[in-house]
């Protein structure tokens, strides 16, 4: 092996690394080290002119390997990996020696920071010159997006995939796309009827010519890889032909079962068979199988006979999967509102005349069981309390984290109460009122002055006195126990991620952050990425949002999600996972350990015989390096990461110098 | 003596079958208390078998081998491989065929209810001059020893192997066949191990110290160990050189603690290595340490469920721990 000709680059980071480390001492120690040619500092490493004197040298001292001493090679690894590409150079001859994180940062003394930064750059010298130039590779897009989730989020993604020219599948697990937008009344500030903005959306779906609606369907599998995702799903029987029904309604007159409508919030009733709700997109009937009498009994089938003209019921429907080849997916699960009967102490299920906000939305919703009445027992409320962050910035429940709707709909709450009951006393308990975005904090100053009383601190009980409820808590503000009867309580209820978002993400591999919602890729430059490339979030899933914002993660998620298809090709990963079939034993730890099933046993050649050993699918492989973690005999080595390459940097960090 | 003798008739009906290569079991040695493993490929051999409390090895261990005995790989590819085996030696073959070391369906396993065997270290010193190949069995709670034509009766406690005395479980699973006998098993405290890690660290340091600067680095703890069958090991490997050759305690040290972790979660106690150490190192208190914490922090033991994967590639998707993921 010729001896390599290295530079090394030491970065100031303005004064970050430059007023704890010794630049100059740093540099005189690099150039004495073996096989470095160049060793130069710089204000910023980073900055145009930085990577100009990297490429300068490259091209007059036919440098071979670049060592920057900066930062962490997560943000600026590829602006040098560029460099180098543009000078001709092997991109991945690069080792970055972090010194701004791992010593100016962290360490008071120049003196320690110095010289452990003097070991940082050793090892990065030690380590570069083993380093191998890497190939990148390119693969196909399958030009088709996939949206899983048909609320808001979904709707909005799916539409601007679609908009821009690419075939979209949008996957609803219910029988009809809307989510949680289509059971809200009115949408703060602006009081927009929730219903009448969505609507237009969900019949654009429906036309649009790009846009294939999977309605009361689940995602069961998903294999492959950005560009190439294979997803089966599971298309549930919804026992009626959303082609042929024209939901005339005749067949469910004749249903005599009656469920709890969930739309409804489970306030009012419906038949088995049933169209959710008006509006639904897909405008057809279906029939829950749990309380149909003929899936259930095998016997009735009166529906079909009703619907014998058009034949749209087929009660021996059966649930079968698809497969389809995608090439991004936008997770838009949503969320689930919280279970009240987890704060026992609010009397929620113990009290008919406690209730969550979401129910509230349905009792005075136009469309909703009371025509939009406010009623409580048949009754006009007198006294109604409004209590806030139920679910949230609660540890007790194990929601540490702010739900972010709920002030803002307590504060509409309390002024469609003050437009329909004038006389009715109401207040809200709060913890902090937060009306941060674009006209919240006018609305809430205009509901607080329609006589709605906020008094600050939680409400420890509610409990009945006579026919009153009581809502036993503290004025934080006066410092003074405080007891608030009421007719009516309503929770404002936070927000959790959707149940069966859990199972979807270990699917696809997402990372949920510590609150259970998935996290992004970078909480600020990657916000609608996730750590699986050609997956992208949008809406609720990724943390309780409103509408507004989840219309814009919306938009943005469906950009990135664009990206790849317009782009027609996607580079794979290049610091893969490499084989040495020779000391494999076959054991199949690493395709266990593989989170990605890039890895499989199969039959390869070793000189003239055939030996059964690990094989990479280099195009799944994320270099995420769990397979050489696991392998007892090291045959298998992650490019970048090997065996000699670490041992190496332990050996030169272990020097004194 | 119904042990051997119920072997001697299962092996004579093997070895006569079509599909079967050999048989390993063992026989009688022919020296003191040494009983010896055979391999035997003809129904005729099969009275050379016995089983007896000296029938200490981990015959497993030859199951990867390349050569067995006078079979070339050739013979052995020929047909199924019959192997007597003992409780703690059956759970090796779990652990082998979850990790691909060996196919059971090239296996016939010949499973025996071990009711504990001799510790030979403790039993040469009560005897210090046996010569003659001896006989040893248990009879109640007392081994009864023929040697050098006396007969003495020594309770079981004294010459057993101290694994036994903390057997999980004596009988073999996952068998073809088993020959029937008293059964036990219990759970294991790792008394032993707490009571190690009691003592001050500069103790510990100083007793591995002294272990470890004994080491002869013969190898015989990796290559009786019926898990340590990698083609090539990597610590044998010159780039990257994670231990270097020579004999002293730094890199005597750096070799027994890796095998130990590369054993972690594989290893079934057989406690072969330490049998074979001429240097007398405590080798499994290196082993059950990693056990009791393999037990203790995942909930795991090795070789305890066919079904169960290996340990290193466990992944439960609610880890308390954040992944890679």
């Amino acid at each position: 092996m010729a001896s390599k000709r290295i530079g090394v680059y030491i970065c100031h980071c303005g004064v970050n690394i430059a007023q704890n480390v010794r630049i100059d001492d740093l540099r005189a120690f690099a150039a004495g080290l073996p096989g470095v040619r160049v060793a130069q500092n710089y204000m910023y490493m980073c900055s145009e002119p930085g990577q100009e004197m990297i490429r300068k040298d490259i091209a007059e001292n036919r440098l071979d390997r670049i060592v920057v001493v900066a930062c962490s090679p997560r943000m600026h690894e590829p602006t040098f990996r560029n460099a180098m590409k543009s000078a001709g150079l092997n991109p991945y001859c690069l080792e970055m020696a972090n010194i701004r994180e791992q010593c100016a940062w962290v360490h008071k003394d120049a003196d320690v920071a110095t010289a452990k930064a003097k070991s940082l750059l050793a090892a990065a010298v030690t380590k570069v010159s083993l380093l191998e130039p890497l190939e990148e590779r390119e693969v196909p897009v399958t030009k088709t997006a996939m949206v899983i989730g048909g609320g808001i989020a979904g709707i909005q993604a799916a539409l601007d995939i679609a908009d821009s020219g690419f075939k979209t599948y949008l996957v609803e697990k219910d029988a009809s796309i809307g989510g949680h937008m289509m059971q809200l009344d009115k949408t703060f500030p602006t009081l927009d009827c929730s219903a009448c903005i969505l609507t237009p959306k969900m019949a654009d779906i429906k036309n649009h010519p790009n846009i294939e609606l999977l309605a009361y369907s689940e995602v069961t599998d998903v294999k492959g890889f950005v560009g190439n995702f294979k997803v089966t799903v599971k298309r549930k029987p919804r026992y009626i032909d959303e082609n042929i029904c024209n939901a005339c309604g005749s067949c469910a007159k004749y249903c005599a079962i009656a469920i709890k409508d969930s739309f409804n919030a489970g306030l009012s009733k419906l038949q088995a068979l049933h169209i959710p709700f008006p509006q639904a997109i897909p405008a057809a009937y279906v029939i829950d199988p749990l309380a149909c009498r003929y899936t259930r009994e095998g016997t009735c089938r009166q529906c079909e006979q009703v619907c014998k003209d058009l034949n749209a019921i087929n009660l021996d429907m059966q649930e079968h999967s698809i497969e389809l080849d995608v090439g991004t997916m936008i997770m838009a699960t949503g969320f689930e509102p919280f279970d009240a009967n987890r704060k026992p102490e609010l009397g929620y299920g113990r009290y008919e005349n406690v209730i969550t906000g979401m129910e509230f939305e349905r009792i005075v919703s136009a469309s909703g069981p009371n025509q939009g009445q406010l009623l409580i027992n048949g009754k006009k409320p007198k006294e109604v309390v409004f209590i806030q962050c139920v679910g949230s910035r609660d540890k007790t429940v194990g929601n540490e984290y702010c739900s972010r709707v709920c002030c803002m709909y307590t504060a509409k709450h309390a002024h469609l109460v003050r437009e329909k009951l004038p006389d009715a006393k109401i207040t809200i308990f709060y913890i902090d009122v937060r009306a941060f975005g674009k006209g919240y904090e006018e609305f809430y100053d205009r509901v607080k002055g329609e006589e709605v009383y906020y008094r600050r601190g939680n409400v420890s009980e509610v409990y009945r006195k006579g026919d009153k409820l009581i809502c036993r808590g503290e004025d934080t503000l006066l410092g003074q126990a405080l007891e608030v009867p009421a007719d009516l309580v309503v929770l404002a209820v936070g927000l959790e991620p959707s149940p069966g978002a859990r199972e979807l993400g270990q699917l696809l591999k997402l990372s949920k952050s510590p609150d259970g919602f998935f996290l992004e890729g970078h909480p600020k430059l990657r916000p609608v990425e996730t750590g699986s490339d050609g997956v992208f979030l949008a809406g609720c899933c990724q943390g309780p949002k409103d509408i507004p914002d989840t219309v814009a993660q919306a938009g943005a998620a469906a950009a990135k999600a664009i990206i790849p298809l317009a782009q027609g090709m996607v580079k794979t990963e290049t610091m893969v996972a490499r084989v040495r079939a020779e000391a494999c034993r076959a054991c199949g730890y690493c395709v266990d350990a593989c989170p990605y099933d890039a890895i499989a046993l199969g039959e390869v050649r070793l000189g003239r015989a055939t030996k059964t050993a690990a094989v990479v699918n280099e195009v799944l492989c994320k270099s995420c390096g769990a397979c050489s973690a696991v392998c007892l005999s090291g045959a298998i080595q992650q490019s970048g990461f090997t065996d000699d390459q670490l041992l190496a940097v332990i050996g030169a960090i272990g020097k004194e110098y | 003596m119904d042990a051997t003798k119920s072997l001697r008739a299962i092996a004579r009906e093997v070895l006569g079958r079509e599909d079967i290569a050999c048989l390993i079991g063992y026989e009688k040695g022919s020296y003191g208390f040494r009983a010896q493993p055979c391999v035997l490929t003809e129904p005729d051999q099969a009275d050379r078998l016995i089983f007896s409390p000296l029938c200490v090895h981990n015959l497993t261990n030859y199951l990867t081998l390349e050569q067995i005995g006078p079979l070339s790989k050739a013979d052995i590819g020929k047909g199924k491989i019959a192997v007597v085996v003992k409780g703690c030696d059956s759970r090796a073959i779990t652990v082998l065929c979850a990790e691909n070391g060996i196919k059971r369906e090239n296996l016939y396993v010949i499973g025996v209810h071990s009711p504990g065997v001799v510790d030979l270290k403790k039993i040469e010193r009560r005897f210090p001059n046996a010569v003659e190949p001896a006989e040893v069995s248990l009879e109640g709670d007392s081994f009864t020893i023929t040697c050098e034509g006396e007969t003495a009766s020594v309770p079981r406690s004294e010459l057993v192997n101290a694994k036994c005395l903390r057997c999980k479980n004596n009988v073999p699973q996952g068998c073809d066949v088993v020959v029937e006998g008293p059964e036990h098993s219990m759970e294991d405290d790792f008394a032993d191990i707490a009571a190690l890690e009691a003592k001050p660290l500069e103790e510990r340091a100083h007793m591995w110290q002294e272990q470890f600067s004994s080491c002869i680095r013969c190898y015989a703890c990796r290559n009786s160990c019926p898990l340590c069958y990698c083609s090539e090991c990597i610590l044998d490997k010159l780039r990257p050189q994670f231990v270097r050759r020579s004999v002293d305690f730094p890199e005597n040290l750096l070799f027994h603690s890796a095998r130990a972790f590369h054993l972690a979660g594989r290893c079934i106690e057989c406690g072969e290595c330490e049998r074979v150490c001429p240097q007398d190192i405590p080798l499994m208190v290196l082993n059950r340490k990693l056990a009791r914490d393999v037990k203790e922090l995942f909930g795991y033991e090795a070789g305890a469920d066919p079904e169960q994967k290996a340990l290193f590639v466990t992944f439960k998707p609610d880890d308390p721990n954040e992944g890679i993921l």
